[in-house]
């Protein structure tokens, strides 16, 4: 397929960069009132108004306003606008279907099945759209919300906002990776050597990293082009079940007979200032199972010490034959990068956009509680089936793009049980010891596959009739 | 068997009865089949949660030929015997596919395969690799031109050849109550099946969809992929 021009004025903003705001309030709306719906979706994708928040567009320098306000369509949703049947046909299956009838590709099954999903999840008929209100402060979100309330009904609010120093409740530092694209220039990401990834990966109607092949543009053309689809997540995380468990293999690990393959004794400072042996065998757990230390510095550059001298690149790194980084480890499994992977020509094809914040109470590893908290996360691409449920299924819940892991789920994200999962933590003789018997730590509390209209679409959407 | 009365063995012997056979085929099932519709179950094996059941999974994809003569069987042997290398090392590219084959079984161009892991990344990374040349049969298949060129229609062929793998019946009997009202867009969370009616929903499901897959068959080292195969034989993965 030959590139199209393409005017990023056009597109959504929460697509290519993130927003990088401290808060974040996802309003659940049903269509009701077909017509106000139609209205509200018309004056937004205009500009807006003082009644109707603006849909916040990808421009390059872009002005700050008080509040970001993106959407996303279920399939529900746009048949609720009234979208017509042969418009309803070009969307591709997972889509149709959505993510409660994806569950068991996707691991949600046992606590995270959607039977378990709480209001407004529990009823994905009347999930329509998911709106995004990003900003620094809850007036701004709280004046959006109040605009937004007239024209439908609000069925869930999800609030969530950044943890210091970019963490997630496990305490690792998160967002580090993203693709970028051809064409566009993100200043975050000027020094990131990662290659380089066509527009197709996450826009609809531009060439993909697969040489030929085209993900299906919904029509009317000005509906599907410059689309792409989201896997909006609310996953619970059990941060104090992770720091347990980091505690119950560090000293599981003290009296194995390996262990100085992975600390020799002295090295517990190169952990960390003031840590015990155990508490440097917990942060080593933690590493590998991540693929990073906490703080960030992958394990592929500095497998020894998160704190190397000289200082490491986060970004720039591969997975050649030997990596210090564990082959079962999350951001391994979730990118390998250029890595010798099983489906040969998969390596880069599955690359997701991923933005998250977190949501739910602090949590102090000191005085460590079972609140519920976690991620309210967006997982970004040109096609469910081809990245997201790719990933999903084959790559983090069955292992199987290398022999090492198949048939063992993600430590950190899978569907872990502890009767039967296991992770190998890799020792600096190449060896390994195998962890086993730790719980699930994330599961999923809610969801939806959502259509992320470009502004042209969302017009097109304003104008139906009937 | 003790305390059965000559009424039981009666019926038990009624589907043996011509008679019955008969009006069974030509009344009740389709009355039955029109009071309850039951559409076809779409094909393939299921993912479940255990990932030994997601590795070597069957694909019996089966495509029924436009030209149904000994002439339209020979494009077909044609058709693949001029692609089959391509189509082979697309199917070695893939790297989680186990076995596959063409037969022509009947009016039917079929291709059998074992797999591991999702049917859609296996069937895109395949048609990624091959690009075009799949295109030469889809020619040749009832409705295959509505989905070529395979590469551009990539979500619509995956679908096609979803609904052409064979219904897998499930390995547990029972779970048939739960993917028929599934597919019937029913939901029955509180009360399962009746275990009486069991044979009724098989008979409905096989007068929807006559060829049927039984299970997901025998596998002589459950749990292994490929590439765990070839590394323990150091054949390179």
């Amino acid at each position: 397929m030959v590139s199209v021009a393409f005017d990023r004025l056009e597109i959504q903003g929460n697509i290519l960069r993130g927003y990088r705001r401290n808060l974040v309030r996802h309003l659940v709306l049903e269509v009701r009132n077909r017509d106000a719906a139609r209205r509200f979706l018309g004056v937004a994708a205009a500009g807006g108004s003082d009644d109707v928040p603006r849909i916040t567009n990808e421009a390059p320098g872009r002005a700050r306003p008080d509040a970001f306000f993106n959407i996303g369509l279920t399939f529900a949703g746009l048949r609720a606008l009234g979208a017509p049947q042969d418009t309803l046909a070009s969307f591709p299956t997972e889509f149709v279907e959505g993510m409660t009838r994806r569950a068991l590709k996707l691991g949600d099954f046992g606590p995270g099945a959607p039977e378990h999903w709480p209001q407004p999840f529990d009823n994905p008929a009347r999930v329509h759209i998911v709106a995004s209100i990003y900003a620094d402060f809850k007036a701004s979100l709280d004046k959006a919300q109040a605009q937004v309330a007239p024209a439908f009904t609000i069925v869930g609010v999800l609030d969530g906002r950044s943890l210091p120093n970019q963490k997630v409740f496990f305490d690792y530092k998160d967002n580090i990776s993203q693709p970028r694209f051809q064409g566009i220039d993100d200043p975050e990401q000027r020094r990131v050597d990662e290659p380089k990834d066509p527009l197709g990966t996450v826009l609809l109607g531009h060439p993909t990293r697969f040489e030929g092949l085209e993900f299906g543009v919904p029509v009317p053309r000005e509906l599907g082009f410059n689309g792409s689809y989201n896997a909006f997540r609310v996953l619970r995380q059990d941060a104090a079940g992770f720091e347990r468990y980091l505690t119950t293999a560090a000293e599981r690990l003290l009296s194995h007979p390996d262990v100085g393959q992975l600390l020799p004794k002295g090295e517990e400072g190169w952990i960390g200032a003031g840590l015990d042996r155990v508490g440097a065998l917990r942060e080593i757990v933690a590493a590998q199972m991540c693929g990073r230390w906490r703080n960030g510095v992958p394990l592929a550059l500095s497998p020894d010490s998160p704190l190397p001298e000289p200082g490491v690149s986060e970004t720039n790194f591969d997975y050649p034959r030997g990596s210090t980084c564990p082959a079962g480890s999350h951001i391994r499994r979730a990118n390998p990068r250029g890595g010798q992977i099983v489906q040969r020509i998969a390596n880069r094809t599955r690359r997701l956009v991923r933005r998250g914040m977190s949501y739910g109470p602090d949590f102090d590893p000191k005085l460590p509680d079972d609140a519920e908290r976690g991620l309210l996360g967006n997982f970004i691409g040109a096609s469910l089936g081809a990245q997201f449920e790719a990933v999903m299924y084959d790559w983090i819940n069955l292992g199987l793009q290398d022999p090492d892991i198949t048939g063992s789920n993600d430590p950190l994200l899978g569907a872990n049980e502890p009767e039967t999962s296991w992770f190998d933590l890799r020792l600096r003789n190449g060896g390994h010891i195998r962890l086993r018997g730790f719980p699930r730590f994330v599961w999923a509390r809610g969801g939806a596959y959502t259509f992320l209209p470009s502004l042209p679409a969302i017009t097109y959407l304003s104008k139906l009739t009937g | 068997m003790a305390g059965e009365s000559g009424f039981d063995t009666f019926v038990d012997d009624l589907p043996r009865k011509w008679w019955f056979k008969l009006l069974a085929n030509w009344i009740v099932i389709p009355f039955w089949a029109w009071l309850r519709p039951t559409p076809p179950l779409p094909g393939g094996p299921r993912p479940t949660p255990q990932p030994s059941e997601n590795v070597q999974r069957m694909m019996n994809l089966v495509m029924p030929l436009k030209d149904k003569s000994p002439l339209g069987r020979a494009y077909a042997a044609m058709a693949v015997a001029q692609n089959v290398n391509e189509i082979f090392a697309g199917l070695d590219n893939v790297g989680t596919v186990h076995f596959a084959r063409f037969v022509v079984i009947g009016d039917n161009l079929c291709m059998i395969s074992v797999y591991d892991g999702d049917f859609t990344n296996y069937i895109r990374d395949f048609i990624a690799t091959v690009g075009s040349v799949f295109d030469a049969i889809m020619d040749l298949v009832e409705g295959g031109e509505a989905v070529k060129p395979c590469e551009t229609k990539i979500d619509a062929f995956i679908d096609w050849i979803h609904a052409h793998d064979l219904f897998q019946a499930p390995d547990l009997p029972t779970d048939l109550f739960r993917l028929q009202d599934a597919a019937r867009g029913v939901e029955r969370k509180r009360e399962p099946g009746l275990l009486r009616s069991l044979s009724r929903e098989y008979i409905l499901q096989l007068n929807a969809n006559p060829n049927f897959s039984l299970g997901g068959g025998y596998r002589a080292y459950p749990g292994f992929s490929v590439a765990q195969v070839r590394q323990k034989l150091g054949v390179g993965w």
